[in-house]
């Protein structure tokens, strides 16, 4: 039997086809449990077995597909390693002896933690039952496929790479979107699976052919290892009552070449795929060679959900560190209580900010930081989608969170010192994390470039010699405070070039040290991060939530050590602190009249501008009645029209209303002083119904109805029918709107109505709402508007015939 | 009948259908590139504020008329329109997806707070993440019944909708446990917090 690297060395590797819909084919019932399906009916599992082999398969996959505990406890009490052991050996027993067998693992039907109710080490056991099963009789291989959770395949994974070293296949499912259910594109998951161990990643199931083209093309430029595509006969289609899959096997065979020349090693086939396909994709891989790989080496990151290249030197990479308890009270606490809301919201404020990388520190005393650090991993895994950095002096706490992180992270840090090595690096190697080389050793931290490149040389080696590359490498410049060593931005300068232009690896430094004890440190920080740049720095642990100036010569100068003392800095500080530096905004158009402002401040939704220019058409004299009357009410009725005709949308009719609000709330003294307004007012009364709790609706309504002059009262939701009908009764004829959004809430609109006319009272009803409708609204007697632009329209209508009532 | 429960639901955002909601015709609505910032940033608060989880429970189908059917434990639901889309069922998905508590409180407080237009984004976020909850819901069990042979229907019905009434939801929400996913059905049959919705589909043996 060829061995598996030999034969990806010669040609494309040839995996059989679908097992389930063959199964089907040939009698397997519905509603069962395949796995004991087959092992009560071997003859036919062996005939599916054995025509992929004849139909030129180099691997056949086991039917063990739902043979791990969780699955088989759905059908009943099953020993599923013994049912692994016995399915395999069936497909030795068919296959032919060129034929390689592999070991099939796929998903538990469960998401596993952060994403779901599986516990991780739960999920790891229940594979590792499986996998022993598999290799008790002898699998050639493992494959791990259609998996559509990527913290469910590194769980399988990692159960087969503590069992045995045997070649292993991870395989996701990807949605028309490109991306698994759970979130993952196909390169973010190469950059876990690959460098968690897996000696090949791909793609199965879910779409056909070409659709998988796009995948490997994805992969194939960062991917160390083969690629696998293993699609299905199209899409299922029902067919006079009969599943069929689009594609047959010529059509099927006919993208063979142009998934190869995309990138791919393995080929076989998925769901609908029979052996004619399989035969026939063998035919067409005739004389077709692989494409190479391109690369052994990546240095990149990732989390469940994304993930960075760290090869793209001219952006320099930036891990935000804020969420590290060091000095901030606030997050120790929380973090000591358990309560994350602090933690997803410095994540999502450092994201916003530009942070590619979060830095995460759990170092409080006090707690346990083993549970603490994973407990913010499963926070912040579900909540951002930025890779981690995984920030703490303790090793355990560093490996619990290495094993739970379903992504690849950089390990913060492993330094020269012994412990620190013996324990973290072979951590780096077997949870394929990348980590940063902190140049110090048990004796010191070394003063010059020369003894800092000692320790990363030797550092190293070691990782080398367990497989690590300089791809897994990143060297930290070792920033010390230049208050202390003032020497200290130089030989970091020295060993970021270094490490940079002639060892040929990342580099980081952690900004914030280079200032302690000094003023104006983000002056310093922001300075030496580009002195850094320059020297080839490709990432930065910094704190993206504190503004910083530019590059200063005067910081530049205390860290090239030209200012003795920082005497210079420090008294170019103290002037800086002695100006104010002005607030600079944006200048509204000056050619424009205040009241034209006005009017387009309104128009186009500009809230936080509208305050000044009506102050500003005030202050020359313009009377508060003229600008409601000749500006505001225009503009508003300008934002309707264009909402009438689709050219807005009900953001930006929100936005003029509230503008609009906004304007009469500062002119409302003005006209109370000159007696036009509240008393002229319309009360329109407005609620959502009883039993009812939707009423952003009846918020819009009430908002626009004010603008146009109505004294809005506001009952807000689920209000009894009483409380509406004492309301009307304080009022002359007021108009009335209700709300519902439910067929069984919508009665009580009848209900108040008839209830107001039982009671005798004038008033004016309109009603709206998603159930109701213009019909319902007239046999209840009351009009109907269908939104708040309409509402207006209505309730001036109804105004009308109430004031000509009153006449 | 065991309920699954997904704790973090995670779907593309429904950027088109969120827009489509808020009233946005493509070819006909102008937006200044400062508004569609202010819009797209309220899109992006909603997201950070919305915790998209959801139960679901597969029923196998006991009897069934063509007016009504009953599953385990003498359930029944009636629907003229929902059981001619459960023509040739044997079982039923039913499936709830709920944003969360905190997006509502949100929006409340948007709209109390001079925020109406943030409030309205907000909105639409939530309901179309809540739709695209359950649209995740099936997509996962498209899945597992591919592999049995089965399909799921391409639609879902939801209490409230045609005369499938929504007094059903009480029931739907005993099925689905939806306590343990922080969501209780009103004495009016309504799902609280508002964002959440329940459904029904069936599946489809071959």
């Amino acid at each position: 039997m060829t061995d598996i690297r030999t034969l990806l060395k010669r040609r494309v590797v040839v995996l059989d086809g679908a097992m389930g819909t063959e199964l089907q084919k040939r009698g397997m019932p519905q509603g069962i449990c395949p796995e004991i399906w087959c092992l009560e009916n071997p003859d036919v599992l062996k005939s599916v077995h054995a025509d992929y082999s004849r139909a030129g398969a180099d691997i056949v996959y086991t039917c063990t597909f739902g043979a791990n505990r969780v699955k088989l406890a759905q059908y009943g009490k099953h020993d599923a390693r013994k049912v692994n052991r016995q399915l395999v050996r069936l497909a030795r027993q068919a296959a032919g002896k060129n034929t390689l067998i592999a070991g099939d693992i796929a998903p538990t039907g469960k998401f596993v933690e952060p994403f779901g109710p599986l516990g991780f080490e739960e999920a790891v056991s229940v594979y590792k039952e499986q996998v022993k099963g598999l290799l008790e009789a002898g699998v050639d291989l493992f494959v791990i496929e259609t998996m559509m959770d990527i913290q469910e395949a590194r769980a399988a994974l990692i159960a087969v790479k503590e069992l045995t070293s045997k070649f292993t296949m991870v395989s996701m499912t990807y949605e028309k979107s490109g991306m698994t259910l759970n979130g993952t594109d196909p390169l973010t998951a190469l950059i876990t699976l690959q460098s968690l161990g897996a000696d090949a990643v791909g793609c199965n199931c879910s779409s056909g052919p070409e659709q998988m083209i796009r995948l490997i093309e994805a992969m194939k430029p960062y991917a160390k290892v083969p690629l696998i595509a293993k699609p299905n006969a199209g899409m299922p289609r029902l067919l006079k009552g009969k599943t069929s899959f689009s594609m047959d096997a010529k059509e099927f065979a006919a993208f063979g070449k142009r998934l190869v020349q995309s990138g791919v090693n393995f080929l076989g086939g998925c769901c609908g795929t029979t052996p004619e396909h399989i035969a026939a994709v063998k035919k067409s891989l005739t004389g077709i060679k692989p494409v190479p790989l391109r690369r052994r080496a990546l240095s990149a990151l990732s989390s469940a959900r994304s993930h960075v290249i760290l090869e793209d030197s001219r952006a320099l990479c930036v891990a935000g560190e804020c969420i590290n308890p060091t000095g901030k009270k606030d997050l120790q606490e929380a973090l000591r209580s358990g309560k994350m809301a602090i933690v997803r919201s410095l994540a999502k404020a450092q994201q916003e900010k530009g942070a590619q990388l979060l830095d995460v520190n759990a170092g409080v005393a006090g707690i346990d930081e083993k549970i603490t650090l994973t407990e913010l991993i499963r926070t912040l895994c579900v909540s951002t989608k930025l890779p981690l950095v995984i920030d703490s002096a303790d090793e355990e706490a560093i490996e619990q969170a290495l094993r739970i992180y379903p992504g690849r992270a950089l390990i913060n840090s492993i330094s020269g010192e012994k412990k620190k090595i013996k324990k973290l690096l072979p951590l780096a190697a077997k949870y394929g994390a990348m980590f940063i080389l902190l140049p110090l050793s048990d004796k010191h931290i070394p003063q010059t470039f020369e003894g800092r490149k000692k320790i990363v040389q030797q550092v190293f080696r070691k990782a080398a010699a367990l497989g690590l590359s300089k791809s897994d490498v990143v060297v930290d410049g070792l920033v010390m405070s230049v208050s202390s060593f003032a020497q200290s931005a130089l030989v970091t300068m020295k060993t970021i070039h270094w490490a940079a232009r002639s060892f040929k690896v990342n580099t980081i430094c952690g900004l914030s040290n280079i200032s302690f004890g000094m003023p104006c440190r983000s002056l310093l920080n922001k300075t030496c991060r580009s002195l850094f740049r320059k020297q080839g720095l490709s990432m930065v642990i910094d704190n993206p939530l504190r503004k910083s100036s530019g590059y200063n010569k005067y910081a530049a100068n205390v860290l090239l050590s030209k200012d003795k003392d920082a005497a210079e800095y420090i008294a170019y500080c103290k002037q800086l602190s002695e100006g104010k530096p002005a607030d600079s905004r944006p200048a509204a158009s000056a050619d424009k009249s205040p009241q034209d402002k006005v009017f387009a401040a309104i128009v186009e939704g500009y809230r936080g501008d509208v305050k000044e220019y009506v102050l500003e058409a005030l202050n020359r004299g313009a009377g508060a009645l003229t600008l409601v009357n000749e500006v505001m009410i225009p503009a508003i009725n300008r934002v309707g029209s264009l909402f009438d005709k689709k050219e807005y949308f009900l953001p930006q009719l929100i936005a003029g209303a509230e503008t609009m609000r906004i304007a009469f709330e500062i002119l409302a003294p003005y006209l109370k002083n000159s007696g036009d307004g509240e008393n002229k007012k319309t009360v329109f009364i407005i609620a959502t119904v009883e039993g009812d709790i939707h009423d952003i609706g009846k918020n819009i309504v009430a908002l626009m109805l004010q603008n146009h002059g109505f004294s809005v009262i506001d009952l807000g939701k689920d209000v009894p029918v009483k409380k509406i009908i004492n309301e009307i009764k304080k009022h002359e004829r007021p108009l009335v709107g209700l709300s519902a959004l439910m067929t069984t809430t919508m009665v009580h609109m009848r209900e108040i109505i008839e209830c107001a006319g039982n009671e005798g009272l004038k008033c004016g009803f309109m009603v709206g709402g998603a159930v109701v409708t213009k019909g319902y609204a007239a046999s209840i007697g009351a009009e109907y508007a269908r939104d708040g632009v309409e509402a207006v329209r209505v309730a001036k209508q109804l105004e009308n015939i109430c004031l000509n009532k009153k006449k | 009948m065991k309920v699954h429960f997904f704790d973090a639901i995670n779907v593309v955002l429904p950027q088109e259908r969120i827009y489509s909601r808020l009233g946005f015709v493509k070819g006909k609505t102008r937006v200044a590139e400062v508004q569609k910032a202010r819009i797209e940033q309220d899109i992006i608060r909603a997201l950070e504020l919305i915790n998209l989880q959801g139960a679901a429970v597969r029923c196998p189908i006991l009897e069934k008329t063509d007016s009504l059917f009953k599953i385990p434990g003498g359930l029944k639901f009636s629907s003229k329109s929902l059981l001619q889309m459960l023509q040739g069922c044997e079982e039923v998905i039913f499936m709830a997806a709920t944003a969360g508590k905190e997006i509502v409180n949100a929006i409340a407080a948007g709209s109390a707070a001079a925020d109406m237009t943030g409030a309205v984004v907000f909105d639409a976020v939530a309901s179309e993440m809540t739709d695209a909850g359950l649209e995740w819901i099936m997509e996962y069990y498209s899945y597992e019944l591919r592999r049995e042979n089965k399909f799921l229907t391409k639609r879902r019905f939801s209490s409230g909708y045609g005369d499938f009434s929504l007094e059903n939801q009480k029931n739907i929400g005993d099925i689905l446990q939806l306590e343990k996913i922080g969501v209780r059905v009103t004495p009016y049959f309504l799902l609280e917090p508002e964002k959440s919705v329940t459904a029904v589909a069936g599946i489809t043996p071959i």
